[in-house]
């Protein structure tokens, strides 16, 4: 889901925080330190979906069994590291609970490193009998209080100022109709955004494949609706666009196809395609169909797989081309894309395949373009040179993002596009 | 009849598919010496059957149309079908064999052990007439089909007819009263139970679960007649929330000896990760979360793949088993659920798994194994039917109104047996 938070709204003691319990035990210690050690697990590494609290709350509970049964101390902290503290327990009793932890996160690439190894980022272990792990493990603690101290000053900040009304009340179905129909209304045409998707070719040649039309969504919202946070329920903001979708078809639809320079792209939903008012769009472009690709989301395809087959069908009949959006490198573990046989497949790029992520994952996306075919494959949100040399060594050679803009604005100055 | 319409029509009429009945129409009379070959593209990966790879793979017919050896027609699933005078059947073999060496990458000619039986298909006009003259009818009544299909969803007239048979679309509103609704709603009497069974060879059920699960169609004659509620799909997700939490609510109520036995339920993702959900954890016994199956969407699980994974790790680590629901025969294999990590899935029967046709069986079957066969419930079986073909293709589960019935059947028959041995005694 969009709702990013962070672990600040966890209940937690109102007099004293987590963080200067965890200093005043820490102290306590330092009298007479025999048979105590500790355990900070590096949890605020994560990726930010997974540091919401309904998971930290979760993973927080691996630790049940170990608290219950010896005597340890659990600190959930602000920026949702924990900090374990065990006196007398043996240490092989860490094992499942930690074990347990990295299994949670097995899909985030702090967990990536085996454990105990030198790539390990997922926990530090502190001997607190030895002097030396005991100074580093209360600088680490007075760190993690300043820490938690800065946050807090922040989020009183944010939360009188501009950027934190901006957060703003959630979607719910209560406030839906009136979204929808300020949506219905509101001027539109400005909002629209293009981005090229290009292709390489050897010797640094490119050419345009399509420019993506599409509505900012950031934009939009501070048009119709800057109080409330349009993506804080995924279903509810789908259902918001099949309305955007028929807006932006009747802009398109004004477009003259015949002396348009590049072919266009538009994300749909399948009930929008299969409407009458994709019809009405269809009378517009008729024989300069094959100028315009149709982009579909996976969930789409996945809610309704014969919609999916319909629309992609009729399209690709009427000379339209079909291009599944919304995949992401983790997406491709679990299934095949080739199996739906559109024209275009986009995949969106993850830095961390720079950063060192295991060969099977590589081997997934590998697997993917053989099967779509190099020339269907498409890396959106390209941020980087390395990631466009990465994604050339897999055969892919169609991509886009704003690096690719940069790249598209050169192109143009110096007159090779 | 508008322009737009007249072209359709027109490009409709003299479809390749059309005009292949045609022919094999007036062949009929000319059979004798007649040859034909199906060249099946449609079988290659989607990328090896782009236009370009069909108009290539047509043109190694071109000299034999040319020579006036035969007639070539394209179909819209791009496989070719040649048919041919008996003479040229050297060349045509030739022809076929360039075909396949274009596409020798493909998996389907690189790794077929019968790679040449699934490429291509070879039959004679003069004993073999009838099958040729299915298959041309076929193509054009599946060609049929499918438009009329696709036009229904655009038709005006088939959406007004759809609101008056279920009912005035959910919009916003309908939903927040709902949800509102179903805060205070007391939904015990709506809850249904379902087994999912093992069958043995002579029929005999044998359960290994049981659904658990709110009536979508009671619950709206009961709180909102004349309301489509699956009308938007979206907004029906958004209403599974309200559902989810009424329904671990009435699981950690209900006295544990009703609900005997494993059960299953669905919820969403985004629920596992919730309060309610580590309640109710807190609420079950730690034994009975062995005998507990998640059920959760395909599309859930593909909206937010983290969570999935997330909540996978945690719900199973507790005890629970996790069930994908709502797959089927177009979606079944692209799911890999070794890799998802499900311990079961469940496959809804659709009578097309028998008409569609040629692979779909051999094609399910090999999936069903793929995925174990004791792994895989095929549910909605309402006939016998859907158990006949769920055991063709090697599924161990079975669920829906005929194992229901069967089950009835089989308790009638104990109870029998039973009455007879004490009448027996006495």
């Amino acid at each position: 889901m969009a709702n990013i938070g962070n672990v600040s709204t966890l209940p937690d003691n109102e007099a004293q925080s987590e963080e200067s319990l965890l200093l005043g035990q820490a102290n306590r210690i330092g009298e007479a330190p025999k048979g105590y050690f500790a355990i900070h697990v590096h949890l605020s590494e994560l990726r930010p979906q997974y540091r919401q609290p309904h998971y930290i709350r979760i993973a927080a509970r691996s630790f049940d069994n170990l608290t219950g049964a010896h005597e340890a101390t659990l600190y959930i902290l602000r920026n949702a590291d924990m900090v374990l503290i065990c006196r007398d327990v043996p240490v092989g009793d860490l094992d499942p609970p930690i074990l347990k932890l990295r299994s949670l996160f097995s899909e985030d690439p702090l967990t990536f490193g085996a454990e105990g190894s030198l790539d390990d980022r997922f926990t530090t272990w502190y001997d607190l009998a030895q002097a030396s792990d005991f100074a580093g493990f209360l600088a680490a603690v007075e760190d993690l209080v300043a820490t938690a101290e800065e946050r807090v000053r922040k989020a009183r900040e944010v939360g009188d100022s501009p950027q934190g009304a901006m957060r703003g009340e959630d979607l719910t179905p209560g406030n839906l109709t009136e979204v929808n129909e300020r949506l219905q209304g509101v001027r539109i045409e400005d909002l629209i955004r293009r981005q090229s998707a290009i292709e390489v070719h050897p010797g640094g040649k490119g050419d345009v494949v399509f420019q993506e039309h599409y509505v900012s969504m950031f934009d939009l919202r501070q048009r119709i609706a800057p109080e409330i946070n349009l993506f804080s329920d995924a279903w509810l903001f789908q259902y918001l666009t099949e309305t955007v979708d028929r807006r932006i078809l009747s802009v398109l639809a004004q477009s003259d196809f015949a002396t348009m320079r590049d072919d266009i792209s538009v994300n749909l939903n399948i009930a929008t395609v299969l409407s009458p008012g994709f019809q009405s769009f269809h009378e517009k472009v008729r024989d300069h169909a094959a100028r315009v690709v149709i982009e579909i989301q996976i969930i789409d395809i996945f809610a309704d797989f014969p919609a999916y087959a319909s629309a992609r069908d009729w399209l690709r009949d009427h000379g339209y081309r079909v291009l599944i959006d919304g995949l992401n490198p983790l997406a491709l573990q679990f299934f095949d894309p080739g199996t739906l046989a559109a024209d275009f497949v986009k995949v969106a790029w993850n830095p961390e395949f720079l950063a060192g992520i295991p060969d099977e994952r590589v081997s997934d996306m590998r697997q993917a373009v053989e099967s779509v075919g190099g020339d269907g494959m498409i890396l959106a949100r390209v941020d980087s040179e390395d990631a466009v040399k990465w994604a050339l060594g897999l055969g892919i050679q169609r991509f886009q993002g704003h690096f690719i803009d940069r790249v598209v604005d050169a192109m143009i100055t110096k007159g090779i596009i | 009849m508008s322009m737009a319409q007249a072209t359709e029509t027109a490009s409709r009429q003299s479809s390749q598919e059309n005009l292949l009945l045609d022919y094999v129409y007036r062949l009929e009379k000319h059979k004798d010496g007649r040859k034909a070959v199906l060249v099946h593209l449609s079988r290659l990966k989607p990328f090896n059957r782009r236009e370009h790879h069909v108009r290539v793979a047509a043109n190694s017919f071109e000299a034999l149309v040319k020579a006036l050896q035969g007639q070539l027609f394209m179909l819209k699933n791009c496989d070719l079908i040649f048919i041919y005078k008996s003479d040229a059947a050297p060349d045509v073999e030739t022809a076929v064999q360039r075909v396949r060496f274009l596409f020798s990458d493909d998996p389907l000619l690189a790794e077929e052990a019968h790679a040449d039986d699934r490429f291509s298909t070879w039959l004679d006009a003069e004993s073999q007439f009838d099958q040729i003259l299915n298959l041309a009818q076929s193509l054009v009544d599946n060609e049929l089909k499918r438009e009329s299909e696709v036009r229904a969803k655009m038709d005006t007239r088939a959406a007004l007819k759809a609101r008056q048979e279920l009912g005035e679309p959910l919009t916003p509103e309908i939903l927040t009263r709902v949800e509102a609704a179903l805060t205070r709603a007391d939904l015990s009497n709506l809850v249904r139970r379902q087994f999912a069974c093992l069958l043995g060879p002579k029929g005999a059920p044998e359960p290994a679960f049981s659904e658990l699960f709110i009536s979508i169609k009671d619950m709206r004659e009961t709180m909102l007649p004349g309301v489509n509620l699956t009308s938007n799909r979206w907004l029906f997700q958004h209403l599974t929330y309200s559902l989810d939490r009424r329904m671990l609510a009435m699981l950690a109520k209900t006295d544990h000896i009703t609900i005997s036995g494993d059960i299953s339920f669905n919820l969403n993702v985004s629920t596992l990760l919730s309060q309610e959900f580590l309640a109710f954890d807190d609420a079950v016994p730690a034994s009975r979360r062995g005998h507990m199956v998640v059920e959760l969407e395909k599309v859930d699980i593909f909206s937010d793949l983290e969570a999935y994974t997330f909540a996978r790790e945690f719900v199973q680590e507790r005890g629970y088993r996790i069930c994908i629901d709502g797959l089927t025969h177009q979606t079944l294999s692209m799911i890999d659920r070794e890799r998802l990590g499900a311990d079961l899935i469940k496959l809804v029967w659709h009578p097309d798994m028998v008409d569609g046709g040629g692979d779909i069986q051999s094609d399910l079957r090999a999936l069903v194994r793929h995925a174990g066969e004791n792994r895989v419930v095929l549910c909605r079986c309402d006939d016998r039917e859907a158990v006949d073909f769920g055991r063709a293709i090697g599924v161990g589960l079975f669920q829906g109104r005929h194992v229901e019935h069967l089950i009835a059947e089989e308790n009638r028959k104990r109870e029998l047996r039973r009455l007879k041995a004490r009448i027996q005694n006495n």
